[in-house]
């Protein structure tokens, strides 16, 4: 290892993001120039072709809305048929496109991006927080996931750091990154359940862990539920309400639907800390005289739990699978650990103490838990050896196309990695020269039902009658949760040549020009919100 | 820092991996309990975790150590599994044991196809043969080798249908020789 030079941990949020280093043996949360520990994960492109990220970035959603992009951890790593793509184009001021092989782009006025793009340049801004403290560059980072993430998500992810100039050391699953920080330098030996819910997902992970080993499980989760919910709630609430008053439908103009949505984040907020929320959005909209008009309303705790019920109990579906899974139940657990942002709210502790039937862990950040865990395993990954071991799993099972729209099991959810599984294939045709496979990822026998991670095409084999060439096809996961898949010629042990095709990512072509365009583009310094 | 020794037995485990059992691997008796596995498990990944030698420059080294860990994921998820492990047990207790030294599964296609197999492919098959396997509860044995015999019509190389009929038709000539 390089003098000086070491690695940084990122959590990459939906809403928010965070970075941390090693110091003197600790993990610390790095703050920008402004004091400030955590950054919404906003993009806002300005008029003079610098960019805006952060917490400064947040404010331009509404002043320059078609120019900034918010969320975009919901749509990395999706194909552009996928629903939540969809309700994110009926809800997203800025445009969201179709780009090659089902890919997903944002167009920002004639630029087109893709996600990695778009992520890579909050991962930028990341880089630069510590790079400006430091004073000197970094270039090594773990960045961390939710557990449920896919393959193509992680792989989008990964793609992100790279075209943010990073050497992505690892891509860790965020509730494994917060036990890490959790059980750092304890000498404990326990069973804990890591309870994370962020801005756009939610994740559970059953964890063991002793002095030196934490061994993860099982892992569950929802990669559609998150504070974001909750948000939404308000804002359908408040907006009914206004169009039973006033006649006027706030939602059917995205510039009165990004200043409910703010108004709505801070309530929920409010009512967390306050037990009641004050409302009141000026000039909200105009009535057809022109008259303008305001939005006020008063939001008390018990009508908002009522409101957001269904999704808190959503939660405890996920946790009962993960338990499940582990083959235990809430009374085998020592300690709960609470993460993200929503999380603080009473109705999440309650429900939370309620179920597990014990106090959530007290002296724990939830916004900063995950982006030290990161930091934690960055630097043991820089150091010759490390002195704790990260037992991770996969979340989902990996499983291969069959005919008539099936698929078959390969590597089944919650199996430790790094692991691999060959499996054989026989040519269906005289003379037959390509093998085609896809794969998928998810828990139904059904190709529908399933994420498709994409399809590979091998050839190179020997050219033979039909059945008579065998070939192995082994699938591994990596410890980034990443699927690889090879092939070789059973009787000659030749490999054969792969080529992926209808796959949702980029291609190194595509990574190498966006690095380029990124390390051109100019993070603008805006001032503290 | 990694010691010679070490080295030296990463490279040899590397070489004979495909020789070697579950057991084998995670260096436990035949009959470890639970905690023992375990155990074997964590003692295991403390040698051969990959991110322990993450910074390592012998790739090829590198390279085989992750096979040695991969082997030993492998190893633990069957283990582990009271199921699985019995069956494994079975399988390189035999004397398929070269062939079996890794355990798969069965598919779930082979599965639903075994399934099938079992109570047939065709709608009139599985009909008929239901109505059979009821006869065979109720003791009409005549009635049952009828329907297993119309069953096997549709599906003539149904092994189960087989057996069932003569099954069956062996149980009808008992009953002759009792009268």
């Amino acid at each position: 290892m390089a003098e000086g030079e070491i690695a940084i941990g990122i959590d990459l949020g939906t809403s928010y993001s965070c970075v941390s280093i090693i110091e003197s043996g600790q993990p610390v949360v790095i703050p920008n120039e402004w004091g400030e520990r955590t950054h919404a994960s906003v993009v806002s492109f300005l008029e003079d072709g610098t960019v805006l990220v952060g917490n400064s970035a947040k404010r331009n959603i509404i002043t320059n809305a078609d120019n900034t992009v918010y969320s975009a951890k919901r749509l990395i790593g999706r194909f552009f048929f996928s629903d939540e793509v969809k309700k994110a184009q009926a809800v997203m001021p800025y445009k969201i496109i179709e780009g090659e092989n089902n890919s997903v782009r944002i167009q920002i006025r004639e630029n087109v991006y893709s996600l990695p793009e778009i992520s890579a340049l909050v991962l930028k801004e990341m880089k630069s927080i510590v790079e400006n403290y430091l004073g000197h560059e970094v270039k090594k980072a773990v960045v961390t996931v939710p557990a449920y993430f896919n393959d193509n998500q992680r792989q989008a992810t990964k793609d992100a750091g790279r075209i943010a100039g990073l050497e992505v050391l690892r891509i860790l699953n965020e509730p494994t990154a917060a036990a890490l920080a959790y059980g750092f330098g304890k000498d404990i030996t326990q069973k804990i359940a890591v309870y994370d819910l962020g801005g756009g997902t939610f994740d559970i992970s059953v964890l063991e862990i002793g002095k030196d080993v934490f061994e993860v499980l099982s892992t569950a989760g929802d990669t559609y539920l998150g504070g974001d919910d909750f948000d939404d709630r308000i804002m359908t609430w408040l907006a009914d309400d206004f169009l039973k008053k006033n006649g006027i439908d706030l939602r059917l103009n995205k510039y009165c639907l990004q200043m409910l949505k703010e108004a709505s984040e801070r309530a929920k907020i409010d009512v967390g800390r306050d037990a009641v929320a004050k409302i009141r959005v000026e000039g909200i909209c105009q009535d057809p005289t022109g008259k303008v008009m305001d939005l006020e309303a008063t939001l008390t705790e018990a009508e908002f739990n009522r409101m957001v019920m269904d999704l808190v109990q959503r939660t405890f579906k996920v946790c009962d699978e993960a338990l499940q899974s582990a083959r235990m139940t809430a009374a085998d657990l020592d300690a709960i650990i609470l993460v993200g942002g929503p999380t603080r709210l009473p109705i999440i502790r309650t429900s939370v103490k309620h179920y597990f039937q014990k106090e959530p862990m007290a002296g724990i950040d939830p916004d900063e838990v995950v982006a030290m865990g990161a930091a934690i395993q960055a630097g043991s990954l820089m150091e010759a050896k490390s002195d704790h071991y990260l037992l991770d799993v996969t979340p989902l099972t990996l499983r291969v196309g069959t005919v008539g729209g099936y698929t078959d099991k390969i590597i089944e959810k919650n199996t430790p990695i790094p692991i691999e599984r060959s499996k054989a294939y026989t040519t269906n045709r005289d003379g037959q020269d390509k093998v085609k496979i896809r794969i998928y990822q998810g828990e139904s026998n059904k190709a529908a039902e399933c994420e498709l991670l994409g399809e590979f095409e091998f050839s190179g084999f020997r050219i033979a009658y039909r059945g008579e060439v065998r070939i192995e096809v082994t699938f591994e996961i990596d410890t980034n949760g990443i699927v690889h898949v090879t092939a070789a010629d059973v009787e000659t042990g030749q490999k054969t040549t792969t080529t992926i095709r209808l796959s949702s990512g980029l291609t190194e072509e595509m990574i190498r020009a966006a690095q380029a365009k990124t390390a051109a583009t100019q993070l603008a310094r805006g001032a503290a919100a | 820092m990694m010691d010679e020794t070490f080295e030296i037995e990463a490279a040899a485990l590397a070489q004979v991996l495909d020789e070697l059992d579950y057991f084998q691997i995670l260096k436990i008796g035949q009959g470890a309990n639970p905690n023992d596995i375990k155990s074997a498990y964590y003692r295991e990944s403390r040698a051969y975790h990959p991110d322990r030698f993450y910074q390592l420059p012998n790739l090829v080294l590198k390279d085989s150590i992750g096979r040695i860990y991969k082997r030993i994921n492998e190893a633990y998820v069957c283990l582990r599994d009271d199921v699985k492990r019995t069956k494994y047990l079975a399988d390189v207790s035999g004397p398929e044991r070269q062939r079996k030294l890794r355990f798969v599964e069965a598919s779930e296609q082979e599965m639903k196809k075994d399934k099938e197999q079992e109570i047939g492919t065709t709608p009139q098959g599985r009909k008929f043969f239901m109505a059979g396997l009821s006869d065979m509860a109720a003791q009409r044995f005549s009635a049952a080798e009828r329907n297993f015999k119309m069953a096997l019509t549709y599906e003539p190389n149904n092994p189960n249908y087989k057996s069932k009929r003569d099954e069956a038709g062996k149980l009808i000539k008992n009953d002759m020789t009792i009268r």
